[in-house]
């Protein structure tokens, strides 16, 4: 047996992220974001003057969302090496991840089913419309819950050379704190927490962007450190 | 993971012959609560067949009585087996007891087959639960019912498993599945007597 | 739920060490995070959104449309989204004795994944169909009527993913021979079971008795859920308190092969 399978999946992070910056930089449909005051009217006449880049970021965002799976996955396998009394919390990071890609993916239906025929009632348009944003902002709670779950475990970590360093814990603490305000989206229609304000969309994207890199980097050291402590083949 | 704590067999030396109900403790607690939840459910039907008596009474010129008696003698039978099954093993002969078991079971698997029977051409003839609330409340306790029996066969195939393979059959298993199948059977009258024969 | 004078402090001052220092606090901070949700829980589908106790089906648009349009549906939602993370640690107690249990773990990720779909379909979905007629007043109020009935059945018309779950734990409680959680409670949750299969009336009827806010359908069923969910709570309180102290994972720190 060897860590191979898991550095492989962890590989995966760097590949969602070109992917992120490809449906950017192609499909520029989203950005800036969609106001949440547009009429369903403008909301029709965006998706019709949009759809082909909209459709793009659909697609991409499936797979983005499905590539940056196996990386919590291997977070939730470190977690399952932390010397707690039971997996408590990795079987919560691994419940709060199914259920964050699970709206995050519906986010992306709400959108596809828009595009597909924009010629739809307006008023259809704009409740997929508003669907969607309210499921693309879920994930920010539960993100919020995975980090502590994560910082809890670190913190708690019984044993004698604990498998994640204690920074990553406070780091994990910290983007948690970031990420809450996306949360409150839906209460706002302008300002920086209405769904495309600085707080909501900018921070939130950027914060997550900046924790999946640094835990990518840390994760890498954790398996190699497992690889030393416990001799397991790389 | 699968660190069993307790010998399997450790209960089966118990002394059957001191005052103790029969089966498990907890699966009386299971049968009382059961009653009591169907009991809840035929009160409140009865409340609304008060209601509607009109109604009710109309829609149940639609069930098939015929099939509800063959049903009721199918169950009494399979019980009568259960418990003799039961005193066999008890006696220790278990070879009559695999005999009289077997002939529960396959009484019993007629009831969900006849079942089918008895929904399938009402649904088809237009009876379907949405109907009103008689038909709602009809096919909503005879389901949960039917989904007691099946539990019930599921039972009996492990008591008879266990009558067949292990030497000492534990018997407060047996006496465990007996007595569910008992309630089952006794749920089954009630339900027989205020879906299909009260006037 | 302030109903329990346990505490894991007085849990913890028996075995003389104090309870933040237990080598169980995992545990304990997971499990006292599950009254945490489920006073946001009752916050929001109670007083908040005033969905719950549930509506007539039977509403006339103009009293559907004045209730969809509340915004203290929006603050609801927003409060659900930050929680909704807290049903996943909530479960993962469960799943944490049941993986204690003598049982297959087949029953432990059958429940995982159940917990995931309840999550989003029971609880999530339902808030949303509310809170998305309260952003944007001017919908149709068809729009309206429709969000309201797929809120609504979805929030207590959810059975599979439930019946899943209750249906794995009660099995396993059942089965498991380490006398991790009581046998009558498995039992008990078989009737979790059933009040999900009575629940599946609410999708036939628009009145009576078996309609979602009907005497039997629903009223009966939180008869018997209520009490439950108190009584497994302490049930896997006690559990975590009986688990011996320097009782670890199993898995740790022996096999290599399992985490490469």
């Amino acid at each position: 047996m060897s860590t191979r399978g898991q550095l492989l999946l962890l590989w995966l992070t760097p590949v969602a992220g070109i992917l992120f910056l490809l449906a950017y930089w192609l499909f520029p449909g989203f950005s800036p974001p969609m106001s949440p005051t547009m009429t369903p009217e403008e909301v029709a006449a965006f998706f019709q003057a949009n759809s082909a880049s909209i459709l793009g970021v659909v697609v991409f965002c499936n797979l983005i969302g499905a590539t940056l799976v196996p990386f919590f996955a291997a977070i939730a396998v470190q977690m399952l090496r932390v010397g707690n009394s039971s997996p408590v919390f990795a079987y919560s990071y691994i419940v709060a991840v199914g259920i964050g890609l699970t709206a995050f993916i519906l986010a992306d239906y709400c959108w596809g089913v828009a595009v597909f025929r924009p010629d739809r009632d307006p008023q259809l348009l704009s409740l997929l419309n508003d669907m969607a944003w309210f499921f693309f902002i879920t994930p920010a709670g539960l993100i919020v819950i995975q980090n502590l779950c994560l910082a809890m475990s670190i913190y708690l970590d019984a044993r004698p050379d604990p498998v994640f360093p204690r920074w990553v814990a406070h780091f994990n603490i910290a983007t948690a704190v970031l990420m809450v305000p996306g949360a409150f989206a839906v209460l706002y229609k302008t300002g920086p927490l209405a769904w495309d304000g600085s707080l909501s969309f900018s921070l939130r994207l950027l914060t997550f962007a900046v924790y999946v890199a640094v835990m990518f980097l840390v994760l890498l050291k954790v398996v190699n450190r497992q690889v030393e402590a416990e001799g397991v083949a790389p | 993971m699968t660190t069993v704590t307790k010998p399997i067999g450790s209960d089966r030396q118990q002394d059957a012959s001191t005052g103790r109900v029969p089966g498990e403790n907890s699966m009386w607690f299971f049968i009382i609560g059961d009653l009591v939840i169907f009991g809840v459910y035929f009160v409140f039907y009865m409340v609304y067949r008060g209601q509607n008596q009109a109604l009710f009474l109309e829609s149940q010129q639609h069930l098939s009585q015929g099939i509800g008696v063959i049903n009721t003698v199918i169950l009494l039978t399979s019980s009568l087996f259960v418990a003799l099954g039961t005193e066999a093993t008890r006696a220790g002969k278990r070879r009559d007891a695999q005999r009289l078991l077997l002939l529960a079971l396959g009484f019993g698997l007629a009831f969900p087959m006849l079942k089918m029977v008895e929904w399938l051409p009402k649904l088809g003839a237009g009876h379907t639960p949405g109907e009103n609330l008689f038909f709602l409340y009809y096919y909503l306790m005879t389901g949960l019912h039917l989904l007691h029996v099946v539990l019930g066969l599921v039972i009996l195939v492990f008591v008879l498993r266990d009558v067949r393979i292990s030497k000492a059959p534990n018997i407060q298993f047996v006496e465990t599945g007996a007595v569910y199948w008992h309630m089952v059977d006794l749920l089954w009258l009630v339900l027989f007597a205020l879906f299909y024969l009260m006037r | 739920m302030s109903e329990f004078a346990v505490s894991p402090i007085t849990a913890e001052s028996q075995t003389g060490r104090p309870w933040y220092k237990s080598k169980k606090l995992d545990q304990y901070l997971c499990f006292w995070s599950v009254p945490v949700f489920y006073s946001l829980f009752g916050l929001v589908f109670v007083p908040l959104s005033y969905m719950m106790p549930p509506r007539s089906p039977d509403s006339d648009l103009a009293e559907i449309v004045a209730f969809m349009q509340s915004p203290n549906l929006l603050i609801a939602s927003s409060i659900l989204i930050v929680a909704i993370g807290l049903s996943a640690v909530g479960n993962a107690c469960y799943m944490v004795q049941m993986r204690r249990m003598s049982v297959s773990p087949v029953f432990r990720f059958a429940f995982l994944a159940g917990s995931i779909v309840g999550a989003i379909v029971g609880c999530l979905f339902p808030m949303f169909c509310f809170g998305l007629g309260a952003f944007r007043p001017g919908y149709d109020p068809q729009i309206l009527a429709m969000l309201y009935d797929f809120g609504y059945l979805s929030f207590i018309g959810s059975l599979g993913c439930f019946c899943l779950n209750w249906g794995m734990l009660s099995l396993a409680i059942i089965l498991d021979k380490n006398e991790i959680l009581p046998k009558w409670l498995g039992y008990y949750t078989v009737w979790q079971y059933a009040t999900e299969l009575f629940a599946a009336t609410v999708w036939i009827t628009k009145t009576g008795p078996f309609a979602w806010d009907g005497l039997l359908a629903f009223w009966f069923n939180m008869v018997i859920y209520v009490p439950w969910q108190f009584i497994i709570y302490v049930c896997v309180f006690q559990a975590i308190k009986k688990q011996p102290e320097d009782e670890r994972i199993p898995s740790w720190p022996e096999p290599k092969a399992a985490f490469s």
